[in-house]
């Protein structure tokens, strides 16, 4: 029988760790809370280190905060990051996305910063400030920044955070061994959907969608293993997904796949999401990168990387941009799917729509059509939110559970 | 001139068979040795990238594979320009540029917006009783097309 309103608006019968109130998806103010409290102290990737291989190259990053960056190398080599936001006038330093820049010059009224983020002009100075203000005075705002982990570029807003190391913990160590050796991004391009962040790094978080992908059920679901593959959960809310070979061939016009990557079964196939919005997504012979800069409750960029082995030869690189195209590319089969579910929950979901829960409800030994992924990821959102996601507004009661508690 | 307006109605054609999903059509405009590649330069890596390459058999796959997958149904629309044809007697080709806007119609309300702008860089046989398409390389200036689309342009 279908629900009326009470029915509804009532609690599903799960454990509370179980289901979310979907005005975490929603409203305005949860949204400004989460920029605070989960990003700024997050350690975000900005970039990969091949983007900016030279002293003076920089590129820029809007981190998910709102605040632009540049990441800029030294002449030292050293990967460093300020805001890119002149300290005279509050303008923009530098407006390309990359390129490569020994001064960087403020082009409002000249103001130059060298890539340690010190001033090195101030345009007529002296006959401006006499002795009142000076290079000195008038340094970048530098942020944190460390490569690590494959090679990527990441900062952090807060002065007194944890080190990247700490932060990530044990969750990279299944890719470890993977990203020993330099690796260069091929590919990058960016969507803007309506949607909120937290729904892609859902689908990143769980394969029961793989009911969307045609590619995905007829080369992995299909296949001996695919129920095999298990997930982890990491401290800081990060997550894994095992390994399990994808038969490519399966696919009328894909094929089984010849490049591999180093020490990757072929047809191998990890995923780890990091908190709150970072996905690495090694399959086969391409590693993939998500990384969200939420926008708004409704409205998301999600800035896509391709990567292989800088040492590549032409024929290799063709192959994995290839089998990248083929799946993960603008016109790849599942990237497509995955976008449209996530912006179909948004238009389901946003703020008036009288939608009221998400269910997170699947045990299955957290194996892959298991939904513990997304409960993990949930658990840490309340830890850091200071309110638990199946009640955020704290007006509630959970309804007698019917299912057993776990995870 | 006649063969200048044989070309321009190839790659129209081309357009047209596109827009109403009559892959078939499409393909019987291209040549056997026929390969399609979709690229675009990011300012953001400073790299050329490639976004599609595919012969026939890999594109009629392609749009064989179509049905089994979940896409945007909302229909998109290729408006051509053909800027310059290069005509090759010797080797019975020709080179044609195209200025390409692709606008992408909503289903519900129908409203129409630009989805994306690029070129195509074409290279026709000629010589048969029609030309053909022997390579259709398409250089996208817009890298942003949201949730991205099953079929190419």
């Amino acid at each position: 029988m279908a629900k009326n309103s009470s029915d509804w608006a009532a609690r599903p019968r799960f454990p509370t760790s179980h289901y979310v109130d979907s005005r975490i998806y929603t409203d305005q103010a949860i949204f400004e809370e989460e920029r605070e409290k989960l990003f700024r102290g997050a350690w975000i990737i900005g970039c990969h280190e091949s983007e900016i291989p030279n002293a003076y190259d920089y590129r820029l990053f809007t981190h998910p905060t709102g605040v632009p960056l540049i990441m800029v190398r030294g002449e030292d080599l050293k990967v460093r990051s300020f805001y890119n936001i002149c300290p005279h006038r509050g303008n923009t330093i530098l407006y390309d996305p990359a390129g490569n820049a020994k001064r960087m010059t403020c082009i409002f009224h000249a103001w130059s910063f060298d890539a340690k983020g010190e001033c090195i002009d101030i345009s007529r100075g002296e006959q401006g400030y006499q002795d009142r203000y000076c290079k000195e005075d008038a340094s970048l705002r530098e942020v944190k920044a460390e490569i690590g982990f494959g090679g990527f570029v990441w900062v952090n807003l807060d002065d007194r955070s944890c080190t990247l190391r700490e932060y990530i913990g044990p969750a990279l160590d299944m890719l470890e061994p993977h990203m020993q050796e330099p690796m260069e991004v091929f590919h990058f391009h960016k969507a803007v959907v309506d949607t909120n962040f937290k729904l892609w790094h859902d689908t990143n978080s769980e394969f029961y969608h793989d009911f969307v992908h045609y590619f995905n059920r007829i080369t992995g679901m299909m296949q001996p293993g695919y129920f095999d593959r298990k997930y982890t959960g990491y401290p800081n809310g990060h997550a894994s997904v095992g390994s399990m070979e994808i038969k490519y061939d399966a696919y009328a016009g894909s094929k089984k796949r010849a490049v591999g990557w180093p020490g990757l079964a072929p047809g191998g196939w990890i995923l780890i999401d990091i908190f709150p919005g970072m996905t690495y997504n090694l399959r086969t012979s391409v590693l993939r990168i998500d990384t969200v800069v939420p926008l708004g409750p409704n409205k998301l960029i999600v800035e896509f990387r391709g990567l292989g082995l800088k040492r590549d030869t032409a024929e290799e690189r063709a192959e994995r941009v290839f089998d990248h195209n083929t799946i993960w590319g603008p016109f790849g089969r599942n990237l497509h799917e995955d976008l449209l579910a996530v912006m179909g929950q948004g238009r389901a979901m946003h703020e008036g729509t009288d939608s009221r829960w998400v269910i997170h409800g699947r045990e299955e030994n957290s194996t892959i059509h298991d939904e513990i992924g997304m409960r993990h990821f949930y658990a840490e959102w309340g830890r850091r939110m200071g309110r638990p996601a199946h009640d955020p507004m704290g007006e509630g009661r959970p309804a007698p559970a019917r299912a057993a508690v776990s995870a | 001139m006649e063969q200048r307006h044989a070309i321009e109605e190839l790659v129209y054609r081309s357009c047209m068979a596109l827009d109403e999903r009559n892959f078939k059509g499409f393909l019987d405009l291209c040549d056997d040795d026929f390969r399609y590649t979709v690229t675009a330069y990011s300012p953001e890596i400073r790299k050329d990238m490639v976004w599609l390459d595919y012969d026939k058999a890999g594109m009629s796959t392609l749009f064989g594979n179509l049905p089994r997958h979940n896409s945007d149904h909302s229909p998109i629309t290729r408006h051509a320009t053909v800027y310059t044809v290069s005509v090759d007697a010797a080797a019975q080709e020709a080179q044609a540029v195209s200025a390409l806007q692709v606008f992408r119609t909503q289903l519900d309300g129908g409203a129409t917006e630009l989805f994306a702008v690029g070129r195509f860089h074409d290279t026709i046989k000629l010589g048969g009783a029609a030309p053909s398409l022997l390579k259709r390389v398409v250089k996208m200036e817009t890298r942003l097309i949201g949730a991205g689309y099953h079929i190419p342009f």
